[in-house]
């Protein structure tokens, strides 16, 4: 319905006649009490067949036909549910709920869901949702279109596909596909055809400013962590910068049951939220200073001495040795002529000599195991160097423990407006539990001092021994399903360093200069927007990503031009250089609004799909849609697009008579010659298709099940009775996945003596890289909040309730449960200093832009602070402009390092866009 | 009396405040025909006006064995207009309109979210998920004229016969919960029915089952292995809402605990942030009692002992907290 309806049945009953008024009882009536007895009680009407009233109705919205799927999206909650349908079209959705306990002590997964999943049935048919292809006819954002068909828009995009290819190399094409699809399924579409293509994609992780480069540190994997369920057996849970309630609403119930089986939890950040309600202990940091916060922390561990030593010795690079003179980790090549770079030093406890560790990435032994050496944590030493002249040492635990003892805990009050008191209990609940996780979210690395809070948080961990089954650090588990590379992967691709691509894509440092005084710069980081534009030349120069502005975009659910900051700037500077935008989506967003053709897709219920990678759970679901179920409009899998758009881009290359582009960036053995890569456009839909064995999303589907290790024994058959199956052993990276027991990474760097993914093959806290070296960042430190003093109030923008990034943000049933539109959330005492009240209009402005929204009075949030929930869509806002419109382009020297150790960049080594740095001043906007 | 009553507990202590709950339900029954600005089951931010807004100060309820006054709530003023959006002319048409409501919105069942009371750093907000509480001395019933509300035998369920119904909407200025809606396209007054199609058919209620923060427990409230059973009369954790009305509700709560308020100088006080007397306000004075038991029990767990109270609100299986089938005879 049909709201016409709705309209119509009020005006039939008369609005005023229907709704409101005072209306008193019929005391006549109710004291006759026939059917009311003394006790209040009534019994049965008579006649009770009406009640087939509502059975009836509970009859049709289960339907006639059932589907499974989850929500593919970038929540990375993965949930299956059971899709229902009538006459074709879906009714209603409802949670399998079916997930087996894996052990009688701990809680089930079920039923896992959320808000958004439970409405998407409502979204699929919403106004919103694109139909057929359109091709823009105003200009680019004026939302004038034209409905073309496919056969049109394909063949128009392969003629300017093919143009650029030409004309403008490869790399000129980007094809990408967002975190809006994330699933091995729908995703491996865009994937396969940018790879058979050379096409340049961005590290999806690092575009939208998700990496956890702290992590990344610390154990050169990014994503780590554990299944939800083992904070049902954790005594300590310090939830940092990540508000579980809102964001991983499926596995939330595991916080209250674990603190009903004995957990402390802490939650800290800035704002009282949904989380902070669920917790033990909420600790109100003041925003962006967390990292002064997790100094304290590390103080009150080393002060007190709550050290697990035979853990640090073993598993960290703290005994290692760090030359005096330069503070630059002692090396083979600081002892012997030619000596390697990555062989390091321990002060022998037993030999009192400087011996070199095992494990680290240049030395011959691959294992931790420590034999007879008993490395020091304390102590100064001299060795001979390779000049035979001696070398001062100390170890790495010494600079960290100089480090943090800068931090007492009554020091960082007055920075970050947390008690001494919270901050000393926390250290204790850390390092007295058997087992304590610490989990970041996704909000710290949105400053440029997350990349440290998260490496001391790390260091927390390994102090206090929180590894493996006693826990440790959690950023985001994921699993590791192998055997999908010859499927998404067949030929090697461009990848394109995300948060750096959009940074130069969108003209960004432009924005930072206006924002931040280059001295104001130079005091926080050493280093003014000049330095750090040196930083990026270096970091093109000694990378291996692709680097150049894409020409040709073809966009897979990639809401760029809402995420990104400095909106309006960006928007000019990435789409007016563009010969074409393509945009495939379910629905009209921002970038699909700007974009020169749009493709329908289908969304969350139409197509067959499969995900398993997320490493909340271990159970792997899969779409299969209801029998019957009427496509809406023209939409197309993404599977079917793809194929599509390479069927027209073989065409148009014959056409032109090109059969073949060779591309030398890429060699691969032909006979005993090495040679280009041939990206093969004559028979690109042969090869996207494998002969012919992958038409369709379900042939991917069945193909994913049959050839990735981790889904055996499964078979797709098994996968469509229930909706999902339960991931083996394989699908954990560092540890097994035991069939009864919570995942938790780095098993079998602690139980097996393997090494870890970092130069020094340990947990490491140093790095010795001149950039760290220089910013004092070498061992975990404190950075201050970036946020310049030109404006008054902090602006932060935490991830949404009622959206996944803007998937959803436009739901009509959700917005309702809002207030329709956009709200910013002001202290009530901030909104008073402005003259402001409840629901007036506001001006956010700053000299990067404004925006406009209303104002939402919230006790919860701290004075001095602009919050708001971030991703609404910017044509939810006046003028259509969004609330990045108001925030400064940043980008941290801490990630821009490159060619260091594991600081290389890879999936697990690339920085992210800085979110939460922005100052901003509100007014009273007129209506 | 009714023969048995299935009743529902809520731990507001595992409640989210997602509103999963509420678009389940919604989809289950009220997204179509009249019901559009219904929400037989929300959840709402207390402190709060709540929905619909207001709805405390609204009257209804007993006074002794008569029945109060009520007041009918507003449309558009305090449940809220079930908005349209401008989709067509901000997405497919030339021009600068945002997306806004076609017509403006007032309130909605959810307008106060997160907002609560008290000063920062000491603010405060927890949420209530409410429905119709099926009572066993329903208000509704008794002001009925056309004696088209009754509560069924086997189960407690509280209905209005659709076919009986008139729509002159006593019931609904009765209800002290101002849980029971006006229809206005089929001049009927209709609410929550406790999801009785699914239970029949031995499915749970949508917002119980689709709970995805297993805060909900059903069962019948004489199955004496139930934990609805266990929780309300055993353990006394779980408490009607404002009883001081006399219905009787049969939807129960396990209050909510609350992290430690600070002092000027930022340090714990261990005093929760959540005032007793805001929840006695809410549940009568028993609250006190059943807070003190959640603290002792949790205490327990903590130092490593066992607590069946605990291991009932955890909750270890989804389905088990959901008893439909009816407990055999028991004599006590």
């Amino acid at each position: 319905m049909q709201r016409r309806e709705f309209l119509k049945g009020t005006a039939y009953c008369g609005l005023a006649l229907a709704f409101g008024g005072p209306l008193a009882p019929l005391p006549a009536f109710a004291r006759k009490g026939k059917r009311v007895g003394a006790g209040g009680t009534a019994t049965t009407g008579a006649n009770r067949a009406w009640e087939d009233f509502y059975r009836k109705e509970f009859l049709g919205t289960r339907g006639d036909a059932q589907g499974f799927a989850f929500h593919c999206s970038n929540c990375q909650g993965n949930c299956a549910w059971r899709v229902f349908a009538k006459d074709g079209k879906v009714t209603r959705e409802e949670q399998v709920a079916a997930y087996p306990q894996i052990n009688p002590k701990i809680p089930d997964a079920n039923p896992r869901g959320c808000n958004k999943g439970v409405v998407h049935s409502r979204q699929m048919y919403q106004a919103d949702r694109l139909l057929h292809p359109l091709k823009r006819m105003g200009k680019r954002g004026a939302g004038k279109w034209r409905r073309v068909t496919w056969q049109e828009a394909m063949d128009d995009i392969a003629v300017r596909v093919v143009d650029t290819l030409q004309k403008n190399g490869l790399g000129s094409l980007m094809l990408h596909c967002g975190t809006g699809i994330l699933s091995q399924g729908r995703r491996a579409g865009p994937l396969r055809l940018g790879s058979l293509l050379g096409a340049q994609r961005l590290y999806p992780a690092s575009a939208v400013g998700d990496m956890f480069t702290g992590a990344s540190l610390a154990y050169g994997i990014a994503t780590i962590g554990h299944s939800l369920d083992a904070w049902f057996e954790a005594k300590t849970i310090i939830l940092w910068g990540i508000n579980a309630a809102v964001t991983r609403i499926p596995d939330a119930h595991y916080l209250t049951e674990a603190r009903y089986n004995g957990a402390r939890i802490w939650c800290i950040t800035p704002e009282y939220n949904a989380t902070a309600k669920q917790s033990t202990d909420w600790v109100p940091v003041k925003p962006g200073t967390d990292s002064s916060l997790a100094m304290s922390l590390l103080h009150v561990l080393f002060r007190d001495k709550l050290i697990d030593e035979t853990f640090v010795r073993e598993q960290t690079d703290l005994p290692f040795l760090v030359r005096l003179d330069n503070g630059e980790l002692l090396r083979h090549r600081d002892l012997r002529d030619k000596g390697k770079d990555d062989v390091f030093y321990c002060w022998d406890e037993v030999s009192q000599t400087a011996q070199p560790m095992p494990g680290t990435r240049g030395h011959f032994t691959k294992s931790l195991r420590l034999g007879k050496l008993k490395p020091a944590l304390s102590g100064t030493w001299k060795v001979k160097g390779r000049d035979g002249k001696e070398i001062a040492v100390t170890t790495v635990f010494e600079r960290a423990r100089a480090e943090a003892m800068k931090f007492p805990p009554t020091a960082t009050q007055q920075t970050t407006g947390v008690h001494p008191e919270l901050v000393e209990r926390m250290a204790r609940d850390l390092a007295r539990a058997d087992k304590a996780i610490i989990n970041i979210g996704f909000s710290l690395h949105k400053y440029v001092s997350g990349t440290m809070t998260c490496w001391a948080a790390a260091l927390a961990c390994a102090l206090t021994g929180h590894a493996g089954e006693r826990g440790g650090l959690d950023t985001e588990n994921n699993w590791s399903l192998g055997g999908i590379g010859p499927l998404s992967s067949p030929k090697p691709a461009r990848f394109a360093s995300g948060f750096f691509s959009e940074w130069e894509n969108g003209g960004m440092a432009a924005t930072m200069r206006q924002h931040y005084p280059d001295a104001h710069l130079k005091a926080a980081l050493g280093m003014d927007a000049a330095g750090l534009a040196e930083l990026g030349d270096k970091f093109r120069q000694s990378s291996n990503a692709w680097f150049g502005k894409p020409r040709v975009v073809l966009l897979f659910a990639d809401n760029l031009l809402q995420r990104n900051k400095s909106e309006s700037h960006y928007r000019k500077a990435f789409v007016e250089n563009l010969d074409l935008l393509v945009n495939v989506n379910h629905r009209m967003d921002t970038t699909a609004l700007w974009s020169d053709y749009v493709l329908p897709a289908k969304s969350q219920y139409e197509s067959w799909d499969l995900r398993g990678e997320l490493g909340y759970h271990r159970f792997c679901n899969i779409t299969v849609p209801p029998k019957g179920l009427k496509p809406i409009g023209e939409t197309k899998s993404e599977w079917e697009i793809c194929l599509l758009l390479a069927e027209a881009i073989s065409r148009e290359a014959q056409r032109r008579g090109i059969d073949s582009i060779p591309d030398p960036d890429f060699l691969v053995q032909a006979g005993d010659k090495a040679g280009p890569v041939l990206r093969d456009l004559k028979n690109l839909p042969a090869e996207f298709t494998d002969g012919g064995k992958l038409k369709n999303d379900e042939d991917v589907v069945r193909w994913l099940m049959q050839n990735v290790p981790a889904i055996a024994p499964w078979t797709p058959e098994d996968a469509m009775q229930r909706g999902f199956v339960t991931l083996n052993r394989e699908a954990g990276f560092n540890s097994p996945l035991y069939a009864n027991r919570p995942f938790h990474s780095f098993e079998n760097n602690v139980y097996l003596r393997q090494p870890y993914a970092t130069l020094s093959g340990r947990q490491q806290f140093y790095v010795d890289h001149p950039v760290y070296m220089k910013m004092g960042c070498a061992t975990p430190t404190a950075l201050p909040p970036l946020r310049p003093n030109t404006f008054p109030f902090a602006f932060y923008t935490p991830h949404a309730r009622h959206g996944i990034h803007s998937q959803w943000r436009t739901n009509t049933y959700l917005l309702r449960l809002q207030r329709g539109e956009p709200h910013v959330w002001l202290n009530p005492k901030t909104a008073q200093g402005k003259g402001i009240a409840e629901g007036d209009p506001l001006r956010v402005f700053n000299d990067v832009g404004e925006f406009f929204a209303k104002a939402k009075l919230m006790p919860a949030v701290p004075p001095g602070s602009v919050v708001m929930d971030h991703a609404w869509e910017p044509y939810q806002f006046r003028n259509k402009l969004g609330l990045n419109n108001a925030v400064a382009g940043m980008i941290s020297p801490l990630e821009l390092v490159d060619g260091w150790g594991h600081l290389t960049f890879n999936p697990n080594w690339d920085g992210n866009m800085i979110a939460f740095e922005s100052a901003v001043d509100i007014e009273k906007a007129r209506t | 009396m009714t023969q048995r009553q299935l009743a529902m507990v809520i731990d507001l202590n595992k409640c989210i405040g997602c509103q999963t709950c509420t678009l389940a339900c919604k989809s289950q029954w009220t997204d179509r025909g009249g019901r559009e600005f219904m929400y037989w089951n929300h959840v709402e931010t207390r402190p709060g006006k709540g929905y619909p807004r207001d709805w405390q100060q609204a009257g209804g309820g007993w006074e002794g064995d008569k029945l109060k006054p009520g007041r009918l709530p507003r449309l558009a003023e305090d449940y809220g207009i079930p908005a349209d959006f401008s989709f067509d002319a901000t997405l497919f048409k030339e021009g600068e309109q945002p997306l806004r409501p076609t017509e403006p919105m007032q309130w909605g069942p959810n307008w106060d979210e997160d907002q609560g009371a008290g000063e920062f750093p000491n603010g405060y907000f927890f949420y209530l998920p409410r429905l119709c509480n099926h009572c066993t001395k329903p208000a509704c019933l008794a002001a009925c004229p056309r004696q088209a509300i009754s509560k069924r035998e086997e189960d407690g369920i509280v209905l209005i016969d659709q076919e009986r119904c008139r729509g002159y909407r006593y019931c609904v200025a009765a209800c002290p919960y101002k849980k029971i809606y006006f229809n206005p396209l089929a001049g009927r007054s209709e609410k929550c029915i406790f999801c009785y199609p699914r239970v029949e058919q031995g499915i749970p209620q949508a917002c119980a089952y689709q709970c995805v923060g297993r805060a909900r427990h059903v069962a019948y409230l004489d199955d004496r292995e139930g934990a609805v059973h266990r929780l309300v009369n055993e353990w006394k954790v779980a408490l009607p809402l404002h009883p001081e009305h006399g219905t009787q509700p049969n939807v129960y709560y396990v209050p909510p605990l609350s992290p430690a308020t600070f002092d000027a100088n930022g340090k714990p006080t261990g005093q929760p942030r959540i005032p007793d007397d805001y929840l006695v306000e809410l549940f009568g004075p028993a609250v006190k009692q059943a807070l003190a038991v959640l603290q002792r029990e949790i205490a327990r767990k903590e130092k490593g002992e066992a607590s069946a109270l605990m291991d009932m609100l955890i909750a270890y299986k989804h389905g088990d907290m959901f008893r439909l089938g009816r407990p055999p005879e028991q004599r006590s």
